[in-house]
């Protein structure tokens, strides 16, 4: 599915970011092509969410450059981002639907702020979207009223409503059971498959990761330390991915006198 | 997009070219119900339909559904690979009539 | 000594910056609503409406219900003070300006500051927390155009209007207790407070209204965007907004009342 010789829909070079003087990524090089499933892993702590923040175009790195779709979301105008993000949809990992409204008004919300559809049009194409969801029939309720797992499943809709090439999912399994897990999964490739979509996904679930990714990059402390098919992963011979792989934490070396300074200092 | 009409065996006959996207979708919706309000059986051909998006399909969607209500006939022709998986995702694929052109509807027509 | 200074030092230009901040928010805020249209991202007159209800409609009773209640104590103050020099009818002239310039105005803001600055903070910090603002921006909907900006026109709007009405309430409650106390008819202590009273006055009260709308909607909407750690800090910025709004337009109207009256 993953082809090299076409230009990248997602490109990050060379970046770094900072959170107050502590620098978070140091120096992040990553590539998404069209139609591939990317997987973001690593652990808590690893800066994925970091990551995924600066794609979205909700911060501004220290340096290093962000590629959507040609275009390069560290130096837009106001005006060319507000039109790029048509483009891209995002499914937060706590759905965000906004709570004053319908699930139906949420999904219609991108359609009713960037195009001049007739309503009915717009009705339609949520309605539609809310059925590849699996939530036909769920447009009057409120988002209070759902699952999480049906939130998460409004969320992919309303992010899916404008037909994005480039979608975002953050941490979709978090906090769900495994069976609407495996739904959740089931949908992305739908997504990829049907829609043609190019799909990126944060998360620190190694099934999901597995059983949906083209390919996998692999974060650690700010760091890329690979990235590779499922296979390419599985194969690596570094020690932290490894130990993220079989969930042990890894055994730092460190000395006696370092453990007891880290213990005792202040 | 463009669109042309034309008549066939007792259908009116609108043929989408290129991409169906947000930006045109109002323009084939307009025809479409148009034709409808003017009393007459339509069939959508997309065979030259490169992409088409969902507000393209939402256009569809409401000229089966106005052609039911007023007793008319409506279909798809000629449908291509991409717009079916767009059709199918939204498991639209079952309710449309689709032929593949417009003398295999006449055949089932009878 | 030199820990004390620095520290002043730091919260001084930590003080700068968020006044920038905030002034920054509100041109952008007025921005939406003047030009959004020419954007194509205009402000929703519906949710301009909907917050206007809100703020408004809901609050009548209540700002009804004080204003009247301070119409009623000038009232009895006044009387109580002028009968010393045997001037008790005075009172109107007295109750007049004070409703019209200072009290109508500053009850009706630390009212509305503390009814609807409160739950703009509380909404727009929910919001925060759960992404949905970092949601509305992925949407490229800008949330200084979607949250901020119908409600800074709403309350510019409401404000004014409840400020109007409040003179009202205030008035007819000096009315009330000075027709009781004195056996002032009514058409007769109206007469004489639309004779004392210059559009000057009610004007001063109106300006400085639109201040208090400006600043309510303000201290809401930085301190709501400034939430942190879930429903706790919610809490917390609510709080604090609420505090920080009556302070400011206490401080605000004395300046206003000093600078107006010179």
């Amino acid at each position: 599915m993953a082809s090299t010789d076409r230009s990248p829909v997602l490109e990050v070079r060379d970046l770094v970011t900072h959170y107050g003087d502590t620098e978070i990524l140091h120096g992040v090089n990553m590539a998404v092509h069209e139609g591939e499933i990317m997987i973001i892993m690593g652990g808590s702590g690893s800066g994925k969410s970091t990551l995924l923040r600066y794609l979205l175009g909700l911060g501004i790195p220290t340096s290093g450059n962000i590629y959507i779709l040609g275009k390069d979301i560290t130096h837009l105008s106001a005006m060319e981002m507000h039109d790029l993000r048509k483009n891209m949809g995002v499914a937060f990992q706590g759905g965000a639907l906004l709570s004053s409204m319908t699930v139906g008004e949420n999904v219609q919300l991108p359609l009713y702020e960037h195009t001049g559809l007739d309503k009915k049009t717009m009705q339609i194409m949520a309605r539609m979207k809310l059925e590849v969801v699996n939530l036909g029939g769920f447009e009057n309720l409120m988002p209070a009223q759902l699952s999480g797992g049906m939130i998460k499943r409004a969320a992919v809709a309303r992010a899916i409503v404008m037909d994005p090439k480039l979608m975002f999912f953050d941490e979709p399994s978090a906090g769900l059971d495994p069976v609407v897990a495996a739904e959740l999964d089931e949908l992305i490739l739908r997504l990829r498959d049907a829609m043609q979509m190019t799909i990126v996904v944060v998360t620190h679930e190694l099934q999901s990761a597995f059983k949906i990714a083209d390919r996998i990059t692999v974060l650690d402390k700010g760091n890329i330390l690979m990235t590779g098919t499922v296979d390419e992963v599985h194969a690596s011979k570094n020690e932290r991915i490894q130990s993220l792989l079989n969930r042990r934490p890894s055994n730092e070396e460190i000395s006696a006198d370092e453990y007891m300074e880290r213990l005792t200092r202040i | 997009m463009k669109i042309n009409t034309r008549e066939e065996g007792g259908y009116a006959i609108i043929e989408l070219i290129g991409e169906v996207d947000l930006s045109c979708s109002p323009a084939a919706r307009k025809q479409i119900l148009a034709c409808l309000k003017a009393n007459r059986s339509l069939l959508v051909d997309l065979k030259a339909v490169t992409y088409i998006d969902s507000s393209g399909v939402a256009s569809l969607v409401e000229g089966y559904q106005t052609a039911k209500k007023l007793n008319l006939k409506f279909g798809l022709i000629g449908v291509s690979d991409s717009a079916m998986s767009v059709l199918r995702l939204a498991r639209l694929d079952k309710v449309f009539p689709i032929h593949a052109n417009v003398k295999e509807r006449l055949r089932e027509d009878g | 000594m030199i820990f004390v200074l620095e520290q002043l030092g730091r919260r001084t230009v930590r003080a700068i910056e968020e006044a920038g901040y905030l002034f920054a928010l509100l041109v952008e805020g007025f921005f939406w609503i003047i030009c959004g249209t020419f954007y194509k991202q205009p402000v929703r007159i519906p949710s301009v409406f909907a917050q206007m209800m809100q703020i408004g409609i809901a609050a009548i009773p209540i700002v009804f219900v004080l204003s009247f209640a301070i119409g009623v104590m000038l009232a009895i103050q006044g009387i109580h003070t002028l009968k010393a020099f045997g001037a008790e009818s005075q009172v109107v002239v007295g109750i007049a300006f004070s409703v019209t310039r200072e009290f109508g105005p500053l009850i009706t803001g630390i009212l509305i500051a503390g009814r609807s600055g409160s739950a703009l903070a509380a909404r727009i910090g929910t919001m925060q927390v759960n992404q949905e603002i970092d949601a509305l921006r992925v949407m490229g909907i800008n949330p200084v155009r979607y949250l901020i900006a119908p409600a800074l026109l709403a309350m510019l709007i409401m404000v004014p209007t409840l400020t109007f009405f409040s003179d009202i309430a205030g008035l007819f409650g000096g009315a009330v207790f000075s027709g009781i106390e004195l056996g002032l008819s009514f058409d007769a202590y109206a007469n004489q407070s639309i004779e004392v009273l210059e559009v000057d006055d009610i004007m001063q009260g109106l300006i400085k209204s639109v201040v208090f709308a400006t600043i309510i909607v303000m201290v809401g909407v930085v301190n709501g965007f400034d939430v942190k750690g879930g429903a706790e800090g919610v809490g917390r910025a609510t709080t604090r907004s609420v505090v920080l709004a009556i302070s400011y337009i206490v401080i605000a109207d004395m300046i206003f009342t000093y600078f107006l009256n010179r």
